[in-house]
C-alpha cells in the first residue's frame, strides 16, 4: 500500500514538473502561485498542525524572505541565491528572537501575538529607507517563469519531504505530544521550548524561501503586498481544509482551494470573492476537520458524515 | 490516490477555462484588468466605463484602418478586485491565453507598477492612464506609456499661482501619504517650493489609508501656515477636510488637494464643507478641447453622463485617451506588430478630448495641471498659465462661512 | 499648547477605539469566538445610521439605538443559525468562518451600497468648542461619552443583573451552567447580538467623525483586536481604558516619531503586553 502511494506521488511530482513544457503560460503563472501557497500551508502545518500552535503571523516570515531577497538584489547587487539566503536568515532569526517569548502563550493569544508581530514588522519596514520605505523596491526584470515554477515545485517537494521526516521522527512525536497536552509532554521530559521554537524556525525557513522566489518573480514589492494579513488566513484555511497534522493534507487543501479560487476568478470574475467566502463558511460547517478527515469519513459513513459533523460540533 | 486524481481533475478544468478562440481576423483586441470591485472600485469604474465607451464610439465611427484594411476594436476586461497579485495573473492571461493585441492599464500606481512588468516581459505595449508615480517610468521600460503626467509636477501650477496671489503666501505645510504616487508628489513639490522661495514649515508623512489626522492637524495649526497642501487618496482628503473643520484648522490663505476635488461623489459626501477647497485636474469638459470621435470634451461629458449616470472626471478622460492613442498609433504603424506599434506610440501626436497627446522620452505624457476650486458646489477652473477665473481667496475660517 | 491638544486628541480617539473593541471583547470572552467580521458589523451599523439619517431624516444620535437594535437582531440570527453549528469544533474554525463571513458581508455591502464613500453629516458634525486653548470636536466628545456610557451599561448588565450572571457563568463553565438551567443556544445568540449592537453603535459614530465605505471594516477589526487583548476580556470598562491608552500612544507617537509609526506602536504594544503579562491572567488554550 505504502509503495503504491509513493510511486503515485513521484509520478505526480514528475507530471507537475513537466507543466512548463506544455507551453501554457497562464497555467505556469497559476502554478507558481499555487505551489508557493502550498509551501506556505505546509510550513504552517509544522507549527500549527503538528505542534498545535496556530500562528496567524507566518506572513512575517514570507515578508522577511521577500525583503531579504529584494534588499540584497537591489541595494547590494547580490545574486538571487544570496538574496534567498539573506531572506531565510532574517526570517529564522526573527523566529528565534520573537518565537521564544511569543511561544509561551497559548491558543488564541498566541494567534493574536503572531498577528500583531506581523503587523508590527510590516509597519517597521514601511519606515525603513533601505527597504524603500512604503513605496517598495523594484527588482531586476527577468523573464523566466519556467525557472520560477521549477523552483517553487522543488521548494514544495523539499518541504513535504521535511514534514514527512518530522512525522516519523522523535521530534515530530514530541510536537504532537505538545499539541495534545503540553503540560503532560513537559512532565514526560519533552523540552517543549526547544521543540516549539525549532518548529517555528523550520516553518520560517520554508516560508521565507517561498517569499524570496515570489519577490524575484513579481519584480515589484511593497509592505502592503508582502505582509498581506489575509495571506495568514488563507494559508491557515488551506492547511485546515486539507487536514492539519497530516503529511499531504495541507498541500492538497492548498492546491484544491487555489484551483477553486482561480476558476471562480476567471469564470465569474466579480463575484469570485463572495463565492470564495461562502465556500469557506460552508466548508467550516460541514467539514471542520478538513479534507483528509472528509475522505475517511465519507468512506466510512457516507454523506451522513456531513450532518454528523454539525451534530457533533453544534450547541 | 483519490485525492491525487481529484487534484488532477482541477488541471484540465483550468485548461479548459482558459482556452479561448484565437483572435478574430478583423478585430483588434485591447485587454485590461481594472478595479470593478474592492476598495478601489470607486475610481476603477471610471476606467471600465470609459474604455467601453471609447471602443464603442470609435467602432461606430468606422473603427481603425490599418494598411488599407478596416478593423473593429474589441475590449477584453477583467475585474482585478483591487487585488494586485490577481491583477498580474490576469494580465498574463490576457497576453497568453486571450491573446489580446495590446494592453490598457489598471487604476493606481501600485497596480500599474506590477502589471507593467508583465507587459514589458512579454514585449506588448501598455498605454495606461491610472498611474503617475515616478517609479513607473524610472525603470527604463520601453513598452509602457502613460497619460497621467509626472506626479512630482502635480503642484507645479498651484505653486506658480501662489506667486501671483495677493496677499502672497509665504509659508506652506505639506502633508503626504507614504505610497508610491504621493511620495513622488511630495518629492517634486519640495523642489518646486524651494525654487519658488516658499517656506516649508510643516513636512509630514502619514501611513496610507489613515483615517485620523488629528495629530497632524494639531501640528499644522500650531505652525499657522498660509497654505496647506495635501497629497493622498480621496478618502484621506475627505477625512482631512472634515477633521479640519472639527478641529477648527484653517490656513490663512488656502488649502489644496491632489485628488478628490474634481470628483462628483467627493463633493456630494462633503456638502457645503467642500466649498473653497482647491484642487487640480488635467482635464475639464471644455468645448475647446476637440476630438475626432467625440466632437469635443463637453459633448463627451454629456454622452458619458447620459450613459452611465455619473459625471466623468479626468480618470475617465485619461482612459478614453488611452484607447484613442491606440487607434491613432496602430493606423500610423500600418501594422499590428507589437514592436512597430510601440515605435508608433513613442512618436504619436494628436488632439484628443483629454489633451494634446504626446509621450515623453520615458513614455509619460507631460501635461500641466489646471488649478480648480469648489465655489458654491461647482468646480471652477482658476489657473492654468494665468488666471481663468477669480479665486475665493483668502479662504474664510470655518466660523466665518455662511 | 500642542502637547495638551495632542493628548486630548488621543483621549477622544481612544474612546471611539474602545467602543469598537467592546463588542469584540464580549464575544471573545464569553463565546471564545474571535470575530474577524467585527469590522464588517461596524460598517453595517454605520450604514444603518446613514440610511436612517439620510432616508428618514432621523438625527444620527437618535438613530443609534435603532441601528443597535437592527444589528442586535442581525447578530442574534447569525449566531443562532450559523455560528452555533460550529461552536464546539476547533477554536481555529471560528476564526476561519468569521473570515469567510467578513468576505461575504463586505461583498454584499458593495453590491447593495456601491463603493461610493458616504459621510454622516448632520449640521453639527464639525462643531467644536475651545477650552483653555484646546479645540475639542463635539462629535468626538459625544462618541467618547457614549463609549463610557455603553461600557458602564454593559458592566452593569454583566455584574448586577441575573441575566448577566448567567452569561458570565456560561463563559466560565458551560456544563455547570447548563445544569443550572441555562439555555446556551439562546444565551450565545443574545450575547453575540449584544456584541453586534455595540459594533453597530461604534459604526454610526465612526460615520459621523470619519466616513463609511464597504471597506472600512478590516483595519477596524485589527484595532479592535489590539484593544480587546490589552484591555482584557473580563471588564468592559478596562476595554475603554485600553482604547484610551492606544489612542494616546498613537497620538504621541505621531507627534514625536511621525504619523507613519502609529501601527508600529499599537502592534508593538500588543505583542509586548501579551508577552510580558503574567501567565495566570491569560485563559488557557
Amino acid at each position: 500500500m505504502r509503495l503504491v502511494v509513493v510511486i503515485l506521488l513521484v509520478v505526480a511530482a514528475g507530471l507537475l514538473a513537466a507543466v512548463p513544457l506544455l507551453g501554457d503560460a497562464v497555467l505556469v503563472q497559476y502554478g507558481i502561485n499555487a505551489l508557493l501557497v502550498a509551501t506556505l500551508a505546509q510550513s504552517w502545518n509544522i507549527i500549527g498542525g503538528f505542534a498545535g500552535y496556530p500562528s496567524f503571523g507566518n506572513s512575517v516570515f514570507f515578508g522577511l524572505g521577500i525583503y531579504g531577497t529584494a534588499i540584497a538584489m537591489t541595494q547590494f547587487g547580490l545574486p538571487f541565491g544570496v538574496g534567498l539566503c539573506l531572506g531565510a536568515a532574517l526570517a529564522v532569526l526573527c523566529a528565534l528572537l520573537f518565537g521564544l517569548p511569543v511561544l509561551r502563550l497559548r491558543g488564541h493569544y498566541f494567534a493574536i501575538a503572531t498577528l500583531g508581530l506581523s503587523f508590527a514588522v510590516a509597519a517597521v519596514i514601511s519606515n525603513l529607507e533601505i527597504a524603500g520605505a512604503n513605496i517598495g523596491l523594484i527588482l531586476p526584470l527577468i523573464r523566466a517563469d519556467g525557472m520560477f515554477y521549477e523552483l517553487a515545485l522543488g521548494l514544495l517537494v523539499a518541504c513535504v519531504l521535511c514534514v514527512y521526516a518530522i512525522s516519523r521522527s522523535r521530534f515530530g512525536m514530541g510536537l504532537i505530544a505538545i499539541r495534545e497536552d503540553e503540560d503532560a509532554a513537559a512532565s514526560m521530559g519533552v523540552n517543549t521550548t526547544l521543540y516549539k521554537t525549532a518548529a517555528l524556525m523550520i516553518a520560517a525557513f520554508f516560508t521565507s524561501i517561498a517569499g524570496g522566489i515570489h519577490a524575484y518573480w513579481i519584480t515589484f514589492i511593497d509592505p502592503a503586498s508582502s505582509f498581506d494579513p489575509t495571506l495568514n488566513v488563507r494559508m491557515v484555511i488551506m492547511a485546515m481544509f486539507g487536514g492539519p497534522g497530516t503529511v499531504l493534507g495541507p498541500v492538497f487543501g492548498a492546491l484544491v482551494l487555489s484551483a477553486i479560487y482561480e476558476m471562480l476568478a476567471s469564470w465569474i470574475s466579480t463575484a469570485a470573492a463572495l463565492l470564495f467566502g461562502l465556500v469557506i463558511v460552508i466548508a467550516v460547517i460541514f467539514m471542520p476537520r478538513g479534507l483528509a478527515d472528509l475522505a475517511v469519513g465519507l468512506r466510512r459513513h457516507g454523506p451522513g458524515y456531513l450532518l454528523q459533523n454539525i451534530r457533533r460540533h453544534r450547541i | 490516490m483519490r485525492r491525487a486524481l481529484a487534484m488532477f481533475g482541477a488541471l484540465p478544468a483550468l485548461l479548459l477555462s482558459t482556452a479561448l478562440a484565437a483572435a478574430d481576423d478583423d478585430v483588434i483586441t485591447l485587454g485590461a484588468a481594472v478595479q470593478s470591485s474592492g476598495p478601489q472600485a470607486n475610481t476603477g469604474r471610471y476606467y471600465a466605463d470609459a474604455y467601453q465607451l471609447a471602443v464603442d464610439t470609435i467602432n461606430a465611427k468606422g473603427g481603425v484602418t490599418v494598411a488599407g484594411k478596416t478593423y473593429k476594436l474589441a475590449l477584453k476586461l477583467y475585474d482585478n478586485q483591487s487585488d494586485v497579485s490577481l491583477d498580474v495573473r490576469q494580465y498574463v492571461k490576457l497576453i497568453t491565453a486571450d491573446k489580446v493585441n495590446f494592453l490598457l492599464g489598471p487604476f493606481a500606481s501600485n497596480h500599474v507598477l506590477d502589471t507593467s512588468s508583465v507587459a514589458e516581459k512579454y514585449e506588448i505595449p501598455m498605454v495606461q492612464g491610472g498611474g503617475a508615480s515616478g517609479q513607473i517610468y524610472s525603470r527604463g521600460y520601453k513598452y509602457i506609456f502613460g497619460t497621467l503626467p509626472p506626479a512630482g509636477d502635480y503642484y507645479g501650477s498651484t505653486i506658480e499661482m501662489m506667486g501671483k496671489l495677493d496677499p502672497k503666501p509665504a509659508s506652506v505645510a505639506l502633508v503626504a501619504a507614504d505610497d508610491s504616487f504621493d511620495v513622488s508628489v511630495a518629492k517634486g513639490t519640495r523642489e518646486h517650493l524651494k525654487q519658488a522661495g516658499l517656506d516649508l514649515v510643516v513636512d509630514e508623512k502619514y501611513a496610507e489609508n489613515s483615517s485620523d489626522f488629528s495629530s497632524i492637524l494639531s501640528v499644522v495649526k500650531s505652525k499657522a501656515p498660509d497654505v496647506i497642501l495635501l497629497s493622498g487618496h480621496e478618502t484621506e482628503a475627505l477625512n482631512f477636510i472634515r477633521q479640519m473643520k472639527s478641529l477648527d484648522v484653517s490656513p490663512k490663505g488656502f488649502y489644496a488637494f491632489t485628488v478628490g476635488v474634481p470628483t462628483e461623489d467627493f463633493r456630494n459626501a462633503l456638502g457645503d464643507d467642500a466649498n473653497y477647497a482647491f484642487g487640480m485636474t488635467t482635464w475639464l469638459p471644455e468645448e475647446s478641447q476637440k476630438d475626432q470621435w467625440f466632437g469635443n470634451a463637453a459633448e463627451f461629458a454629456k454622452v458619458y453622463k447620459d450613459k452611465f449616470g455619473y459625471e466623468p472626471d479626468y480618470h475617465a478622460a485619461s482612459a478614453v485617451a488611452d484607447v484613442e492613442t491606440y487607434a491613432v498609433a496602430i493606423a500610423k504603424a500600418g501594422s499590428l506588430d507589437p514592436k512597430k506599434v510601440r515605435d508608433a506610440l513613442a512618436s504619436v501626436e494628436f488632439d484628443s478630448l483629454y489633451a494634446h497627446i504626446k509621450y515623453g522620452e520615458n513614455g509619460q505624457i507631460v501635461l500641466p495641471q489646471v488649478v480648480i476650486q469648489i465655489q458654491d458646489g461647482k468646480v471652477v477652473p482658476i489657473y492654468a498659465t494665468d488666471f481663468l477665473n477669480k479665486p475665493h481667496y483668502p479662504v474664510p475660517g470655518w466660523d466665518d462661512r455662511k | 499648547m500642542l502637547l495638551a491638544q495632542i493628548i486630548v486628541n488621543g483621549i477622544l480617539l481612544g474612546g471611539l477605539y474602545g467602543l469598537m473593541a467592546l463588542g469584540m471583547a464580549l464575544v471573545w470572552g464569553v463565546l471564545n469566538i474571535v470575530n474577524l467580521a467585527h469590522g464588517a458589523f461596524v460598517m453595517l451599523g454605520g450604514y444603518a445610521v446613514y440610511f436612517l439619517f439620510t432616508g428618514a431624516g432621523i438625527d444620527p444620535f437618535l438613530a443609534l439605538p435603532i441601528a443597535m437594535a437592527i444589528m442586535f437582531a442581525f447578530g442574534y440570527l447569525l449566531q443562532l443559525i450559523v455560528l452555533n453549528q460550529i461552536i464546539r469544533s476547533a477554536q481555529l474554525n471560528t476564526l476561519l468562518i468569521t473570515f469567510g463571513l467578513d468576505v461575504v458581508l463586505t461583498y454584499l455591502a458593495q453590491l447593495l451600497f456601491s463603493a461610493d464613500f458616504r459621510t454622516i453629516s448632520p449640521s453639527y458634525a464639525g462643531a467644536n468648542i475651545t477650552v483653555l486653548g484646546i479645540t475639542i470636536p463635539l462629535a468626538r466628545l459625544a462618541a467618547f461619552g457614549i463609549a463610557w456610557l455603553l461600557a458602564a451599561i454593559l458592566w452593569f448588565i454583566l455584574n448586577r443583573l441575573a441575566f448577566g450572571r448567567s452569561i458570565r457563568a456560561t463563559a466560565q463553565n458551560l456544563i455547570a451552567a447548563r445544569l443550572y438551567g441555562v439555555n446556551p443556544r439562546q444565551l450565545y445568540a443574545v450575547t453575540f447580538g449584544i456584541g453586534a449592537a455595540l459594533a453597530g453603535a461604534a459604526g454610526g459614530l465612526y460615520g459621523i467623525v470619519s466616513h463609511l465605505s464597504p471597506y472600512v471594516g478590516a483595519p477596524l477589526t485589527a484595532k479592535a483586536f489590539v484593544i480587546a487583548v490589552i484591555g482584557g476580556l473580563d471588564n468592559p470598562l478596562s476595554v475603554i481604558l485600553a482604547g484610551l491608552v492606544i489612542g494616546i500612544a498613537e497620538s504621541l507617537a505621531a507627534l514625536y516619531f511621525g504619523p507613519t509609526y502609529a501601527n508600529v506602536i499599537s502592534f508593538g504594544l500588543l505583542v509586548a503586553i501579551l508577552v510580558l503579562r503574567p501567565a495566570r491572567s491569560l485563559r488557557a488554550a
